[in-house]
């Protein structure tokens, strides 16, 4: 803490010694898309001059600063899949430069491939850190050609699915409720639709995808694993568009275009699936009456006051429903909204202020007329966040607060009055989450930088409510009622955070990293696939903050113009207050859950390699993953380390693209992995009449392995210069491997004497199409 | 209830994914040595009461268990009555003729070898089946045929249950267990889908003779039998297998259960 302080002071006291040498002046400025005006997310800003050269990346918002000696500069500005723009100025005042880039046409593709790309990815001192082209998604073929972000990050190094089909996933060795994801800042708690196979993001409304798995900048905060920030488009201020697309199971549609030219302007994007559209459609009258369907709707709105203000309306609904006739129905989903307001201080302070309001909620009907009942649960919050950012010669200062208000619904039990269930409500339950940060990101010379900050996160559990602490064999041991408002439980962190880089050459550089997590929202669940039916709940008398630091170093090297990068990056994680379940552990609705918990600890560890090419007729990506992940509780395994369920050894993906001509372009993608660490019984015994499995050791079998290839092909209908369209094949699991997917055990049926193993698969080879048009 | 929608669930995941399959396979496994098994049952039927004393076998055997004889057994209750069993057949431990009462509580000790194992457990008061009758599902266009029980549970008592299905004969390959947690002193129909010798061998057909017993446990037998049931359902995806926690003192497997019974039979039309 103290050292950190004094870093702090040292370079913020050492800016004016820079300013005294000479006359200083910043530029600054917004970098847009000159067809759309969509801001360019980590556009690369350079000031040049023979004596002077300084860099930076555009933020969130597109918004640059930089600041320099006053003199003749030339300012580059560069974006993958953009041409480059030069400028010559003069800089003897504070300057205000907007630029727009024009996109790079797939004719110019070649020319321009000679052009400086950004090297952002070796200079920066940020490691840990994955971002995905959304060019690339529209390629890399998927299940049922629904294209999915979260499937696609899936495919990098580090991050681990979290079974077949399914969008769930680890990051490092972390659990799947360790993800912070965020939609404009709003958390989405539940990323899934239809069960896992497909997810919340709707590829067509998002315009950038930031993945953090390590070196957490200090402005994050709250999970113990990784940051997966999306970011929805803002829509086109220029011209009114339409685009859109056909699937198998679903169909999308999006509209964009100018409220006020230049000044504001909106974009809308829905999809909905049509399987049970389809049900409805077939002759069978039992069918036509189930439900099976998602929806989601993106729409957001800007204005620009002027050059110093700007306010975005963001929102997200989503919603999945199923049900049979008569006897069940589940419906889940999402909502979220988000309001900012971009202020430009001056030209070297930035701010945003942000509120945002999330929630997930589930209900279950049971429509049977003796057992019917309906279930209903729900999560929301309250956010408000201030981020600033600062920039100065030398640095970019981060700072700012984020206050968020929680409520739990855990279940709310209705029923009918000749129902056998009886109505159950259990206690809500609420909490404040309140964080205040501050970062540095430092270029101390050409060859080193450093970005080091500390978070402070203060967590409350409030009344009302009656707040029971168990102790260790579950038993009530002390029971309070607090008023509303009330502080039932404070619990106060410190989260250091420090990455440095330092530049081998001008194409290779070493990184380094530390940084501590903690989290105070814990998913309870004993399936290792995602459930609509999550139960969440936050930190307590009995369930103390999860905590995870983690120690990161990585190489990182561009070769060739930056057409190929590389990476590799080694870690160690270690996980404290982490949870677990007694046996039979009744997790829904339950007012005693917390004295199903077991608590414990956790490692992790792994080496990342990640190759990308991202120029030329032929790009891709090929990462692989070496890692180990294992959990500690004192009454699981004799108190012994095991591995974790989605602790797997190798996992690599091999993602290609190719331009085959004008009209026609390839993909194809290849994932193996180590099979999921299970426990297989090591013997048996007959209780009850039946076969029962003895186990001796969790978690210490391996599944059989996972291969998959999947390809796809892009075709692009003839043009005019209003409509152009495209079709996209895909084949999944084009070899047609039965994956596992769970094996279970039972009496072999023609000798039951015997018993044997049976590997269950889920999906065979699957083709789709797509079709896709845009106005 | 929450058993019912995790079924319905997992059918209807079951049912999306369009060409699941299953094959056999070969696997690596653990082996262990022998542990003992006893499983034992105090009724409050007037008859012979017994407790099997057995042993497990690498998993990689067949199903025969080797039988545990020579063992010292005695039941013991709360009002200082006594009873020792004697082997009437080999691992099989009996008392002729003996009726247990509910809410007594019954001790086991086992000797074997010079080691001690000891169990209790406390006999719930009774609930009796009121009836059965065929519950029938339609997914899609097919009709499924399942046992439903009901009951009356009685009000403002824990109660917990569990059941055995036998449909001609055969016992049902899954774990029933279940407690009033939600349906505190009302009319209780539950239904028991069935598990047969294979996937298609899972609903009831017209002609079938259908048992169904039904058992008031105690609440370690709850836990003991609904970590059973919650493998066997054998969810994919599901929670990780493990030993259910076991009564029995002395890291031996299997339970020691007071319990009431009732019994009801019916021909599926």
């Amino acid at each position: 803490m103290k050292l950190f302080l004094f870093f702090l002071l040292f370079s913020v006291a050492s800016a004016p010694f820079y300013l005294s040498a000479q006359q200083r002046f910043a530029i600054s400025g917004t970098v847009r898309d000159a067809s759309t005006g969509e801001t360019l997310i980590g556009a690369t800003v350079k000031l040049q001059s023979p004596s002077q050269n300084t860099g930076i990346a555009t933020n969130a918002y597109g918004f640059y600063s930089l600041t320099s000696a006053e003199g003749e500069y030339s300012l580059v500005i560069s974006y993958s899949g953009y041409q480059t723009n030069t400028q010559n100025i003069t800089l003897n005042k504070a300057l205000k430069f907007n630029i727009e880039l024009k996109a790079v046409s797939d004719l110019q593709e070649v020319v321009i491939s000679a052009a400086e790309r950004k090297n952002e990815n070796v200079k920066s001192p940020q490691m840990g850190l994955n971002k995905i082209d959304m060019k690339d998604l529209d390629n890399v073929p998927v299940l049922l050609g629904e294209k999915d972000v979260l499937k696609t990050i899936q495919l990098l190094p580090g991050v681990k699915a979290g079974g077949e089909g399914n969008t769930g996933f680890f990051v490092r060795g972390g659990a799947a409720d360790q993800n912070l994801i965020l939609l404009d800042e709003a958390t989405v708690y539940n990323s899934s639709h239809l069960l896992g196979f497909f997810s919340t993001f709707n590829a067509d409304a998002i315009k950038d995808v930031s993945l953090y798995k390590g070196g957490m900048p200090s402005q994050y905060g709250g999970r113990l694993s990784s940051v997966l920030d999306v970011k929805m488009q803002d829509g086109n201020d220029k011209e009114y568009g339409v685009e859109g697309g056909l699937g198998l199971i679903a169909s999308r549609i999006k509209a964009e275009g100018p409220i006020v030219k230049n000044k504001s302007s909106f974009m809308f994007s829905a999809r909905r699936t049509y399987i049970d559209l389809l049900l409805k459609a077939s002759g069978d009258s039992a069918l036509k009456n189930n439900t099976l369907n998602f929806y989601d709707i993106n729409a957001k709105v800007n204005y620009k006051f002027d050059d110093k203000n700007t306010l975005f309306l963001s929102g997200y609904f989503g919603q999945d429903n199923i049900g049979i006739k008569d006897l069940f129905a589940n419906d889940w989903g999402n909502t979220t909204a988000t309001v900012r307001l971009n202020h430009v201080f001056n030209n070297r302070l930035f701010s945003n202020t942000s509120l945002i309001f999330n929630k997930y909620s589930y209900a279950i009907q049971l429509l049977d007329e003796k057992s019917s009942a309906e279930v209903k649960s729900l999560i929301r919050d309250f956010n408000f966040k201030e981020d600033l950012q600062y920039y100065s010669s030398n640095h970019i200062l981060r700072f700012g607060l984020h206050a968020t208000h929680h409520r739990i619904a855990p279940s709310d039990i209705t029923t009918s009055a000749n129902s056998s269930f009886n109505p159950l409500s259990i206690e809500n339950r609420y909490g404040l989450e309140f964080a205040a940060y501050v970062s540095d990101e430092w270029t101390i010379s050409d060859k080193f930088n450093i970005l080091y900050g500390l978070r402070l996160s203060q967590f409350s559990l409030l009344g009302p409510g009656t707040i029971n602490t168990y102790n260790g064999s579950g038993e009530v041991s002390s029971s309070s009622t607090y008023k509303s408002g009330e502080f039932v439980k404070n619990y106060f962190n410190l989260e250091p955070r420090f990455s440095a880089s330092y530049s081998l050459s001008e194409k290779n550089s070493i990184k380094a990293s530390y940084n501590r997590n903690t989290q105070n929202i814990h998913i309870l669940t004993n399936s290792s696939t995602s459930s609509p039916t999550d139960q969440y709940v936050m930190s307590s008398n009995n369930i103390k903050p999860e905590i995870a630091d983690q120690v990161a170093l990585g190489f990182f090297k561009n070769s060739e113009s930056n057409t190929f990068e590389f990476s590799a990056e080694v870690y160690y994680k270690w996980l404290q207050n982490q949870i677990d379940y007694k046996d039979a552990a009744e997790l829904t609705a339950n007012k005693d859950v917390e004295s199903e918990l077991l608590y414990g600890q956790g490692r992790a560890y792994g080496l990342e390699l990640y190759g990308k090419k991202s120029k030329g007729k032929l790009t891709g990506w090929l990462s692989y993953t070496l890692s180990k992940t294992e959990r500690q509780f004192d009454k699981i395994n004799n108190g012994k380390y095991f591995n974790a369920k989605q602790d797997r050894t190798h996992d690599l993906a091999l993602v290609a693209m190719y331009n085959l001509s004008r009209r026609w372009s390839l993909s194809a993608n290849y994932i193996y992995s180590t099979g999921n660490a299970v426990t297989y019984p090591a013997g048996k015994y007959n209780v009850g009449g039946l076969t029962t499995y003895y186990y001796t050791e969790r978690n210490a079998n391996r599944m059989p392995y996972t291969s998959r290839l999947d390809i796809g092909a892009t075709l692009k209908a003839k043009e005019t210069k209003k409509f152009k369209s495209s079709w996209t094949f895909s084949v999944y699991n084009a070899l047609n491997r039965k994956n596992p997917y769970a094996i279970q055990f039972r009496d072999k049926e023609n000798d039951p004497t015997r018993t044997e193993a049976v590997q269950i698969s889920l999906f065979g080879i699957i083709p789709s199409v797509t079709y896709n048009f845009k106005f | 209830m929450l058993k019912k929608i995790k079924y319905l669930s997992l059918l209807i995941a079951v049912s999306f994914s369009i060409s699941s399959c299953e094959k056999v396979i070969d696997v690596k496994l653990n082996t262990s040595a022998n542990q003992l098994v006893i499983e034992g049952n105090i009724t409050n039927q007037l008859g012979q009461q017994t407790i099997k004393i057995s042993q497990s076998v690498p998993y990689t055997e067949t199903n025969t268990y080797p039988v545990v004889k020579g063992a010292i057994v005695n039941v013991t209750d709360d009002k200082g009555s006594s009873w020792i069993f004697t082997e009437s057949a080999p691992g099989s431990y009996t008392f002729g003729q003996l009726k247990g009462e509910p809410g007594r509580t019954y001790t086991l000790k086992v000797n074997v070898n010079n080691t001690l194992y000891t169990a209790s457990s406390t006999m719930p008061d009774s609930v009796v089946i009121d009836s059965l009758d065929v519950k029938v599902f339609a997914f899609g266009s097919e009709k499924q045929k399942q046992t439903q029980v009901h009951y009356k549970d009685p009000a403002g008592v824990a109660n917990q249950y569990r059941f055995v299905l036998k449909v001609n004969g055969n016992q049902s390959k899954r774990v029933y267990a279940e407690n009033d947690r939600f349906t505190d002193g009302n009319d209780v129909p539950t239904v028991l889908f069935y598990a047969g010798k294979n996937d298609d061998d899972n609903e009831l057909k017209t002609g079938d003779n259908v048992d169904v017993e039904m058992q008031c446990i105690d609440k370690n037998l709850f836990t003991y039998w609904n970590t059973l049931s919650q493998q066997t359902q054998g969810s994919p995806g599901g929670i990780t297998p493990g030993n259910p926690p076991s009564n029995i003192s002395g890291n031996a497997l299997g339970y020691f259960s007071a319990h009431t019974v009732s019994k009801k039979q019916m021909v599926v039309k």
